[in-house]
């Protein structure tokens, strides 16, 4: 008998766990519930994505449009400047050439400034070369040649300053030792007393015969290089003078 | 009392058997039919999702070639009036 009680117990608790877990699966109702509900939701996203393919359509004939306008407004402006794309890789290799230049100039000192200031004219006469191309009208490259025009300009005022700042105040002769030939030798000056035709024809209103120089006499150094072709023949001048005034007083001397 | 608590529980699981079995559900295909349309629509929001990142992003760049062009304008104007005294 408790054995029968068990057996049917058992089987009433299978039947429950059953039947409530059955329960818990969908019904058809709620199938159909659910069926319709994602139907709706569904139709509403096929709807949503229509109309965002529609907008992505026009953006991106929006978008081609702009890209041709924008290509066409670059074709006048090269039209404008009446140049092609190599021409302008010309023109952009000048400048950088240009930039090369005054970059090696502005890193010298003052005296090898002096002493290359032709190559600042010759920047000069590039600069105002590019100038006149109607590539340089092009914001891109009318702003850079500016630039490197101040660059210039400020190299010419380093030059100016140098020179003016290059001055000698004669001493004496007792004191100082002071004559053109003591100057030129000076570490200072040129550490180079052949070097001392640069001083006088640096001077020429002041100096008129090198021999000949006086105490408090402001003279202006230009800066240290090599003779010039008119110094060296300054140079000689001075010799021959000097040889020929001395001729005639040797001559007595040797009879 | 034992007893008649053991057949209160059996009649119960009886009643709750009868319940759910007159019950009436979906077959395979009409779940298969569910399953499916959950698909569509993940599916779906993913195109969307993607659709709507296509178009940020073009209209990112329409703004840029917007500028571009207002800048180009702006640079034919300025090349005219250099060239005019060059």
């Amino acid at each position: 008998m408790k054995l029968m009680k068990s057996v049917i117990l058992v089987a009433a608790l299978v039947l429950f766990v059953g039947s409530t877990a059955a329960a818990q699966e969908m019904t058809k109702d709620e199938w159909q519930k659910q069926m319709t509900e994602f139907t709706a939701k569904r139709n509403q996203l096929k709807s949503n994505l229509t109309a965002i393919q529609a907008e992505v359509d026009k953006l991106k004939k929006e978008d081609a449009a702009l890209a041709a306008a924008v290509k066409k407004c670059n074709d006048d402006l090269m039209a404008l400047v009446g140049a092609d794309a190599a021409a302008e890789r010309a023109f952009a290799a000048k400048l950088d050439e240009i930039d090369a230049k005054i970059n090696e100039l502005s890193r010298l000192s003052n005296q090898d400034l002096w002493a290359r200031k032709g190559e600042i004219d010759d920047v000069q006469k590039m600069l105002d070369e590019v100038k006149k191309n109607k590539l340089s009208a092009l914001s891109k490259y009318y702003e850079r040649i500016k630039e490197q025009q101040n660059r210039l300009d400020a190299l010419k005022k380093t030059l100016e300053t140098a020179q003016l700042a290059m001055t000698y105040t004669v001493g004496t002769w007792a004191k100082d030792r002071d004559c053109l030939w003591n100057i030129a030798k000076k570490p200072k000056i040129y550490d180079n007393a052949f070097l001392w035709p640069k001083i006088w024809q640096g001077n020429k209103d002041k100096i008129k015969n090198p021999d000949v120089i006086k105490k408090g006499q402001v003279l202006s150094i230009p800066p240290k290089a090599d003779l010039t072709k008119e110094e060296k023949a300054a140079v000689r001048s001075y010799w021959n003078k000097k040889k020929a005034a001395e001729q005639p007083a040797a001559a007595p001397a040797k009879q | 009392m034992k007893k008649s608590l053991a057949g209160y529980f059996v009649a119960g699981a009886l009643l709750a058997t009868l319940a759910t079995g007159c019950t009436s559900r979906p077959n395979a295909e009409e779940l298969k039919q569910l399953e499916d349309l959950k698909a569509e629509i993940t599916s779906l929001e993913r195109q969307i999702a993607a659709k709507q990142s296509e178009a940020a992003a073009l209209q990112k760049a329409i703004a840029d070639k917007q500028a571009q062009l207002a800048q180009c304008e702006k640079e034919k104007a300025l090349v005219q009036e250099r060239l005019k005294g060059m």
